[in-house]
């Protein structure tokens, strides 16, 4: 995987998702980018790190979970005014990208997730916060 | 090809492939295995079979109880289906797929067939992956 650097510092990833495999999985690829990885086992938890004044460039979120869904945490978050953090959601339902999309998040990646769409959106963010630097 | 596992545990992963017990996504897995993460195929493999039996546990319960929660043992279904599908145990996706027609028919019988169906497919890719993961450790123990 080809992988490119911030100048100064790593992308911020949160990882919202109650399933340990699809976690691990996505930290090991996030990894491989070099990202530093926050990880939520539900959506309030994720919600409660940016009412701590947590910040990060992308989240990964997944839909169906206990104590708060996918979109629900979404929607919150954009409440709190993180407009500018890349949110892509993540399902096994296909029917749950309008659900997303409509609270907020910017991708729909279904499950299982072809890995190889993650890179280009590490990329993406890298280029935004190297390009913010200029 | 996962450069850092052994050349008998890939070809016990590929008779796994031929005989269609895993499908492609288990071959996309283990391209994530590398240097850096030797022991991620050994992490995912022993999460997906504890999950999953933790899952067919109280699948289990759920259709025991006098008054059955549908919803609640699609969840379960919902979440064995998408784990296995991201290992690419295909059988077991299958079989969870069919389980969840039934959740929506609200038919125990049915979830209750259908559940012994899912306990043999699982407990055959777990019993083979343990099996494979253990083949990988003797060749570890023994190129030391």
């Amino acid at each position: 995987m080809m992988t490119s650097f911030v100048q100064g510092s790593p992308v911020k990833a949160l990882i919202v998702e109650d399933t340990a495999v699809h976690a691990l999985i996505l930290s090991t690829i996030l990894r491989k980018f070099h990202c530093e990885i926050t990880m939520a086992e539900n959506g309030n938890e994720a919600v409660q790190l940016f009412l701590e004044g947590k910040k990060f460039d992308i989240i990964f979120c997944d839909k169906d979970m206990p104590v708060m869904s996918g979109p629900e945490t979404i929607e919150k978050i954009r409440a709190l005014g993180e407009s500018h953090v890349k949110i892509v959601g993540i399902s096994a339902d296909y029917d749950a990208q309008e659900a997303f999309v409509s609270a907020g998040a910017d991708v729909f990646l279904p499950k299982p997730m072809k890995f190889d769409v993650v890179g280009p959106m590490i990329q993406e963010v890298i280029n935004k916060k190297n390009n913010s630097m200029v | 090809m996962a450069a850092t596992m052994k050349l008998s545990t890939l070809g016990y992963a590929a008779s796994m492939l031929s005989t269609g017990l895993l499908d492609e996504q288990f071959q996309k897995l283990l391209l994530l295995q590398d240097g850096s993460d030797p022991n991620f195929v050994v992490e995912i493999i022993t999460l997906f079979c504890e999950d999953g039996e933790r899952t067919i546990g109280e699948l289990t319960k759920q259709l025991d109880k006098r008054c059955v929660n549908f919803d609640e043992v699609a969840d379960f279904v919902h979440k064995l289906e998408g784990s296995s599908a991201t290992v690419g145990a295909q059988r077991v996706k299958n079989a969870c797929i069919q389980f969840l027609e039934f959740c929506k028919e609200k038919s125990r019988d049915g979830c209750l067939k259908t559940l012994d169906t899912l306990r043999v497919v699982f407990y055959d890719v777990s019993g083979k992956f343990k099996a494979m993961l253990q083949l990988e450790q003797q060749q570890a123990e023994a190129t030391k």
